[in-house]
């Protein structure tokens, strides 16, 4: 019981890591992706690389995750940069499906649709992160890691920037944004952090394959940021924790047959992003009014 | 003396739609110009045209002397060129200070150039714009919540904070209550009384006559006449135009 | 001959997808919304068919019954989520979550009602007859090419000589109009949304009939549709119409190129292309920002 608590922890802690990536883009940047699987993906499969022929510290592993989906983040900014919104989504959904489709045929670097096993358990600085609790610890640096980075460019003049564009891009330019450039650097740092998150997911489950970088992991993390409430620092984390505890709450009420749990799982965050999008569009957390 | 900013011969075509045909136009330092015409003359689009949000198809804008034609809009605004809108463009879920907050900072990177030094310059510069504003009292609220004068205002407040010299005001005016727009006025004296230069759309001839040194009347994206405000006000042709009596 | 056996199974596929394209694009072109929930109403309309005509209700009825439930589910959205919606904030974002939670939730209340696998009708209109030496076609293609011909006809009428499809054409060309229309362009998106509901009936019909229906039906008619209103451009009705038979087309042929795979990857490494260097797609007007 308690290995799999110690266990969902460190799950929840790796997802609010990629809800905060995908905050970035969607929340900061108003860059709507549908494709934060993609990189959460590239991420993972970079440090397991690293991992296995390298060296098993967490660090290298996630630079080299990080590094890895910020490079291949420019497949995202360069739609990012030249089209509207509606054709913006559908691109996105493109590379979502191209990835899929690379993913499981670029057999010498993922392993294919069988994935890449025996993952070597990682470390941190020379220190051995075998104990659970050990991994935990480390991932919740990760994350605290992240949400501070966060917290400052977001609070400093660069997140101001950004968010001028979300509002209106022409208004932004005629104060002297360089929306290219800014775009480009919001993309790129979101698709990091959702590397780092890879690399913690690869040293974590010690196997990776295809099936987590789907669209349908792309979705769950959008249904973490919305529900959750987009632009704010908290919002993703709550929306993470709901998301990933929904599960187990639904196996104690009687009734649903366990097979059925997904389903039921998938109706509820449906109805929930409808529902927060008529009654509450911000998201459950999201920023007082503050009108002296 | 030249001109601070002068557009001479521009032409800008939509279609079959003549909307700027060859403007010329120069605005000096320190002098506010107001841009007159009926719905449709062109004027945003002459503005457009400055701030390189249009491309012009043909004609030469100079800038202290330089060419900034094809230049990318925020380029343009980095020179010294700010702007407003006639439907204003607040970053809506902003606060009202970070809107002119935001107005401080060019640099596209992750942080400021500059350090402590020029972090006050700007806290100063963003402090001037709320208090010469009136919004001093509402940095916390959202952009999207202000009542409608108050968004004019936060509009200018950006302008002022970006420490632009010369502006370009759209329908700055437009909807407000007399008490409004006379410390719209006010505000706008103080800038040129520190040498800013103002090229002003408004339809309000009062407020024209009351602040603008100079007037451009334009129809049809053509200009039709340029002088003092007195002379220009007393042309009759113009005005048979302008009040839409055009037999 | 296995390239005009593909061809033809292609423009069967094709007409079924341009009809759901268009009806999307209608529905955009009028209201400015992103209904990506369209593939939700195809799933749910083909889901009535089915069930209904094996509960021994009448072919006819049962398609009815489709159009019935496609068109309810079509205005119910445009009533309940998207109108409360834009009466606080249009932004694109907002209506695209809610439209794509409302496909979610589709999906997942067709799976838990009629389970997971393929359900499909059996009908002898789908058994292939030689029309030339090697080259089998079904009734059902016929049928599919008559349907569309004669509902695309329909659409071309009613969209230029009534008074309400002149009023959907005059919203789709100017968006400005849209605002200053007042009161009866609320109506004329109802009425765009029952349209363009309705036209995914026949697709839905004929692809239960044909390949039978999963609960993801949706979902992949959803990204064929977005597709190909990309590739005709986005607003344009004839030109979704064209985007959908090109689909279907280059789906059907691609496939003795490439292996099922990278079929699928194909088609959206050319909507990826057309996205970045043509996005205003074949005929659309609609531009780069
Ligand atoms: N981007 C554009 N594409 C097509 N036509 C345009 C565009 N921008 C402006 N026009 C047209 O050019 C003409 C001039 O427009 P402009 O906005 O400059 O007028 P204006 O003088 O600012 O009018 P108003 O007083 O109503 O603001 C109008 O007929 C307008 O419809
Ligand atoms: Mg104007």
């Amino acid at each position: 019981m308690i290995a799999y608590l110690v266990n969902l922890a460190t799950l929840t802690t790796i997802f609010a890591v990629l809800a905060t990536s995908l905050n970035i883009l969607i929340g900061y940047g108003g860059i709507f992706s549908i494709a934060q699987a993609v990189f959460f993906g590239v991420g993972a499969y970079a440090a397991a690389q690293v991992a296995l022929h390298v060296t098993p510290d967490l660090l290298v592993a996630s630079a080299a995750g990080a590094g890895a989906a910020a490079l291949l983040s420019i497949c995202l900014a360069l739609p990012a940069l030249r089209v509207r919104d509606e054709y913006f989504v559908i691109a996105s959904l493109g590379l979502q499906m191209l990835a899929v489709t690379v993913f499981t045929e670029a057999t010498p670097i993922t392993g294919g649709f069988g994935g890449l096993v025996g993952i070597p358990p990682a470390s941190l600085l020379g220190l051995p992160l075998t104990d659970p609790n050990a991994m935990l610890a480390a991932c919740l640096g990760f994350l605290v890691l992240v949400l501070v980075l966060t917290r400052v460019l977001m609070r400093g003049s660069f997140g101001r920037s950004l968010m001028a564009i979300r509002d209106n891009d022409t208004a932004a330019e005629a104060l002297g944004k360089n929306v290219m450039v800014l775009k480009t650097l919001a993309v790129m740092l979101g698709c990091a952090y959702a590397g780092i998150g890879g690399a913690l997911y690869s040293a974590q489950m010690q196997f990776i394959n295809v099936e987590s970088f789907t669209l349908d992991q792309s979705v769950l993390i959008m249904a973490m940021v919305i529900i959750g409430g987009t632009g704010t620092l908290i919002g993703p984390l709550v929306g993470t924790v709901l998301i990933l505890l929904l599960p187990a709450a639904l196996s104690f009420i009687p009734g649903i047959p366990p097979t059925e749990i997904g389903v039921v799982q998938q109706m509820i965050y449906g109805l929930v992003m409808t529902l927060l999008m008529i009654f509450r569009p911000g998201g459950l957390v999201t920023l007082r009014t503050r009108r002296q | 003396m030249s001109a601070l900013l002068s557009l001479s011969g521009l032409n800008r075509r939509f279609g079959g739609l003549a909307a700027v045909s060859d403007f010329s136009l120069a605005l000096e330092s320190g002098i506010v110009t107001a841009l007159v015409g009926p719905n449709g003359a062109g004027k945003t689009t002459i503005f457009n045209l400055v701030t390189g949000n249009l491309r012009a198809d043909s004609g030469q804008i100079l800038l202290h002397d330089k060419p900034i034609i094809g230049l990318s809009p925020h380029r343009i605004a980095r020179l010294g060129i700010a702007r407003s809108f006639q439907d204003l463009r607040l970053f809506g879920h902003m606060s009202v200070l970070d809107n002119v907050r935001a107005a401080t900072e060019p640099t596209s990177w992750f942080w400021q150039a500059g350090g402590a030094a020029a972090r006050q310059q700007r806290r100063e510069r963003v402090e001037t714009a709320l208090e010469r504003t009136g919004l001093s009292g509402l940095t916390q609220a959202r952009a999207i919540d202000l009542a409608y004068a108050e968004r004019k205002f936060l509009s200018m407040a950006r302008i002022i904070a970006t420490g632009a010299r010369i502006w370009l005001l759209d329908e700055p005016a437009s909807g407000l209550d007399p008490r409004s727009r006379a410390q719209f006025v006010d505000l706008l004296r103080s800038a040129t009384a520190e040498g800013v230069t103002v090229c002003l759309i408004e339809h309000n001839l009062d407020i024209v006559t009351e602040v603008a040194d100079r007037i451009a009347f334009l129809d049809q994206g053509r200009k039709l006449a340029e002088g003092e405000p007195a002379d220009i006000m007393q042309d009759k042709a113009l005005a048979a135009i302008y009040f839409g009596d055009r037999t | 001959m296995l390239f005009a056996q593909l061809v033809v199974a292609g423009i069967q596929t094709g007409l079924l997808y341009a009809l759901t394209a268009a009806g999307f694009a209608i529905i955009f072109g009028a209201t400015r919304i992103f209904h990506v929930a369209q593939g939700a109403a195809f799933a749910l309309a083909g889901y009535a068919f089915l069930m209904s005509n094996a509960a021994g209700l009448a072919w006819p009825l049962a398609a009815l019954l489709a159009v019935v439930v496609a068109v309810a589910f079509g205005v119910g959205m445009e009533r309940w989520v998207y109108r409360p919606i834009q009466r606080h904030e249009a932004s694109f974002f907002t209506v695209f979550v809610a439209s794509f939670g409302v496909t979610i939730i589709a999906q997942s209340l067709i799976e838990v009602s009629f389970g997971r696998g393929f359900v499909t009708l059996s009908t002898p209109l789908t058994q292939a007859r030689p029309l030339l030496p090697g080259l089998y076609v079904a009734p059902v293609f016929w049928i599919a090419l008559a349907v569309t011909a004669a509902l695309f006809l329909g659409l071309a009428v009613f969209l230029r000589f009534t008074r309400a499809g002149i009023g959907l054409r005059a919203l789709s060309e100017s968006p400005e109009l849209l605002r200053s229309y007042g009161l009866s362009s609320s109506r004329l998106s109802v009425l765009a949304f029952a349209i363009g509901s309705a036209l995914c009936v026949p697709g839905a019909i004929l692809t239960a009939a044909v390949t039978g229906l999963q609960p993801s039906i949706g979902a992949h008619v959803m990204l064929i549709s977005l597709a190909a209103t990309i590739v005709g451009g986005i607003g344009s009705v004839s030109g979704a119409a064209c985007g959908g038979l090109l689909l279907g087309i280059a789906e059907n042929l691609s496939i003795t190129l490439l292996n099922t795979q990278w079929s699928e990857a194909a088609s959206f490494i050319v909507l990826f292309a057309f996205i970045l260097l043509r996005p205003r797609g074949l005929f659309g007007l609609a531009s780069t920002r």
